[in-house]
């Protein structure tokens, strides 16, 4: 079991790392995914130390691996890692690649270290290829080379950190396999990842990395398909989003209303569905909320699901209880729902913005 | 952005739109209409080029046509499909001449 405990790691110009919390158990399988920029590969890289936190602990099995004077190569013996770019030794044969580092550190003997090669190459599919040089591989057959090397030392844990990322598209599948292998094995493992159906095959929880730590942790089918945190919802639904503040009423609505043009012009949006955001912004924000309201500011969040070409404009604001389907611009009430498919009010008084109007752009005619 | 183009014949009117007639630019066509219809008995509002209408734009349109009814009457031309759809689903294809 490995435990993290505040881990922090900084730069001089950043912390990808602020404050990571979590309990590894014995044979998770673990899909780190996230945003680029977010820690995914450094959170992996400081738990076999290859970077050293700044801060926090790691416990594995209980013994804290970060303390000054801990041996680290106890823990390296047992946390295997592999790299986006395979780093094989290029002088060496795929053989001799396998049979280094049982042979100078597990000290076997050149015919065990052999044996357990050749297995190992049989198991990624790559007997025959023992006396090659990595060179003569292609970079898919270069990748289960070194899955094979990782293996060799027979690793409680191990650690991949965007495996097929390097990798021509049409060699990912081959990695991709011996790696599903692998996650069968029983072996605790954490990949880093941006290829989401194989994470969502492959393992039992997922690390949704952002804002510097976990930020949501579960299994794939929460975080895939019903995740709870807004920024894994926006992430995996790929959502594009625009957040306008409507912070007094003397704001800039033609300003907003250009925003929300090139919005969509980005986006691809047709030109029906943008007509439909602007007067849902209008009639809502501008027409039956702001004339009401000491309660600015108002928060406007318009998301766009490319996927699924549906767009949401959720509208969230302060003060009392306030729906607009109960107020009495009704005309504004009216154009609005002919601009949307759906429209749902809630209020929670524990909240800053307690009233939020969420709406579904209508798509048809 | 809204372009407002008057044209006179006699007593009819013609004020022809030209962009958007939302929030911002509502006020300005109840401007033009309030200082234009002294005497106009047939108002014709022509909307071949406006390519947007919210609710501002519709109340300026109800009160010129409350207007109109006590001296005359208003039409609505070249209507646009987005736009007639907005008409048909507030009641103002009901309340209006759409030609």
């Amino acid at each position: 079991m490995i435990e993290l405990k505040h881990l922090r790691k900084q730069y001089e110009n950043a912390t990808p790392l602020k404050d990571v919390n979590a309990v590894i158990n014995d044979g998770d399988v673990i899909s780190v995914i996230g945003p680029s920029g977010t820690g995914k590969s450094t959170l992996i890289r400081c738990i076999n130390m290859l970077e050293r936190p700044t801060g926090g602990q790691i416990l594995l099995d209980g013994v804290d691996i970060t303390a000054p004077k801990y041996d680290l190569t106890l823990a390296r013996r047992r946390m295997g890692m592999v790299f986006q770019s395979f780093n094989l030794f290029g002088h060496l044969t795929v053989i001799e690649n396998l049979m280094l580092a049982p042979m100078d550190i597990l000290k076997k003997s050149k015919q065990e270290a052999y044996d357990t090669g050749m297995a190992l190459l049989r198991r990624v599919g790559l007997a025959g290829r023992e006396f090659q040089y990595p060179e003569q591989l292609s970079g898919g057959q270069k990748q289960r080379v070194a899955i094979a090397r990782t293996l060799a030392m027979d690793p409680d844990v191990v650690l991949l950190d965007e495996p097929t990322s390097a990798l021509d598209p049409t060699m990912v599948g081959e990695v991709q396999a011996v790696i599903r292998d692998l996650a069968q094995s029983g072996k605790t493992m954490m990949i880093v990842t941006h290829e989401m159906n194989f994470a969502r095959a492959i393992c039992n929880r997922v690390f949704y990395m952002d804002e510097g730590g976990i930020y949501e942790d579960g299994t794939p089918e929460q975080i895939f398909d019903h995740p709870k945190k807004e920024l894994t919802r926006r992430f995996i639904k790929k959502l594009k989003v625009l957040e306008l503040n409507v912070e007094s009423r003397d704001y800039d609505f033609i300003g907003a209303g250009a925003e929300i043009d090139r919005y969509c012009m980005q986006n691809d949006i047709p030109p029906r569905t943008k007509y439909r955001i602007r007067l849902a912004f209008e009639e809502l924000g501008q027409q039956m909320l702001l004339p009401l309201l000491g309660r600015t500011p108002i928060h406007v969040t318009l998301e766009y699901a490319p996927t699924e070409e549906q767009v949401t404009v959720t509208v969230a604001y302060g003060g009392e209880r306030f729906d607009p389907a109960e107020g009495d611009n009704e005309l504004s009430y009216m154009v609005l729902k002919r601009a949307v498919d759906d429209l749902a009010f809630s209020f929670d008084p524990e909240r800053e913005a307690g009233n939020v109007v969420r709406v579904l752009i209508r798509e048809k005619a | 952005m809204l372009n407002i183009t008057k044209n006179t014949n006699e007593t009819e009117l013609t004020v022809s739109l030209t962009g958007r007639l939302d929030t911002t630019t509502a006020p300005e066509l109840e401007k033009e209409l309030r200082d234009s219809l002294d005497g106009v008995t047939t108002l014709v509002i022509d909307m071949t080029a406006l390519d947007y209408i919210s609710s501002a734009g519709l109340r300026v349109l109800l009160s010129a046509q409350k207007t109109m009814n006590k001296q005359g009457e208003m039409k609505v031309v070249h209507v646009g499909e987005t736009i007639m759809e907005i008409f048909e689903v507030t009641g103002f294809s009901d309340i209006l001449i759409i030609e």
